[in-house]
């Protein structure tokens, strides 16, 4: 799969940007802002410092506007500067921040617990000795009400933060495997084991939701 | 990977690169066809498209008006100085 290139949307907003439409400006700070900020914390040690580093960002990208050239996605573009600003900041800082601590220490592990599949011992080893809660049966307005995504919220928010920002972006908000992986930095199967993980705890969650709302 | 069959252990591992249309093509047909005879791979497989969906209903944060007004100074000057 190709990286995605600069969109339509994308060209026609990078117009408007080198032409100082300040609007269009915001309107790029406030979509990417607060996952920039997020992305800038996993390498500073404070959040002050964090802003600064978008800060700092958003500067790098109004003066390499017109240097880019379109071959990755804008947002993905805007990111790259902001995740080497951020890991310069935080080399500085003296702060070096080991893969695991941001990515999560469980990224070897499989994602579903062992003890739902028949151990190898048993016959039909390695399929379902207890299936996860069926939520197929519940009314809709039951499984995608406010509480189920404040359910879904807060189990992203509990997440390692690379699990957790791999998956927003992958799911909240829409991006592409290769738009996250080269945002960033990371290998193709870093980026779907991280997501793997974090989607399967979020179901995990979803799951103890929903029995829980089928029992009330 | 062998032809030997997978089992839901291995096949629950596997959903991710399977929605997300990476895996290779003999390793996609092995899930396509244990999903053909497994009810409950395929239940969660939905439930994984149920998780992804509704991820995809939440709403992002909002940038802090501190942080708004220092870059929006920040794009003025930038264009003052073009």
């Amino acid at each position: 799969m190709d990286e995605r290139r600069a969109s339509g949307d994308d060209l026609a907003l990078l117009e408007r940007l080198r032409a100082g439409d300040e609007d269009a400006f915001m309107e790029l700070v406030n979509a990417l802002g607060p996952a920039m900020r997020r992305v800038a914390r996993m390498f500073v040690s404070t959040d002050a410092v964090a802003d600064e580093v978008v800060q700092d960002a958003w500067l790098g990208v109004l003066q390499g506007l017109d240097r880019y050239e379109g071959r990755a996605s804008l947002r993905t573009w805007i990111f790259k500067i902001l995740v080497n600003i951020a890991k310069t900041r935080g080399q500085r800082e003296g702060r070096s921040v080991p893969f695991a601590a941001i990515a999560g220490e469980d990224l070897d592990e499989p994602a579903f617990d062992p003890s739902m599949f028949n151990s190898s011992g048993e016959a039909w080893a390695g399929h379902w000795s207890t299936l996860p809660f069926d939520w197929r049966g519940l009314p809709e307005e039951r499984t995608t009400g406010r509480e189920t995504l404040r359910a879904i919220g807060t189990a992203i928010d509990t997440l390692p933060p690379m699990q957790a920002e791999v998956i927003r972006l992958r799911d909240v908000l829409g991006w592409t495997s290769d738009e996250v992986r080269n945002a960033l930095d990371l290998t193709e199967t870093n980026q779907r084991v991280l997501l793997h993980r974090a989607r399967a705890k979020v179901r995990r969650a979803l799951e103890e939701h929903l029995r829980s709302v089928s029992q009330a | 990977m062998t032809n030997a069959n997978l089992s839901c252990k291995q096949i629950v591992e596997l959903m991710t690169g399977y929605l997300d249309g990476t895996l290779p093509a003999e390793q996609r047909e092995h899930v396509a066809r244990h999903l053909e005879s497994c009810g409950g791979c395929t239940m969660v497989l939905d439930q994984f498209r149920d998780t992804i969906a509704l991820s995809g209903q939440l709403t992002e944060e909002a940038v802090t008006p501190a942080q708004e007004r220092t870059i929006r100074e920040a794009f003025r000057s930038w264009r003052a100085g073009r």
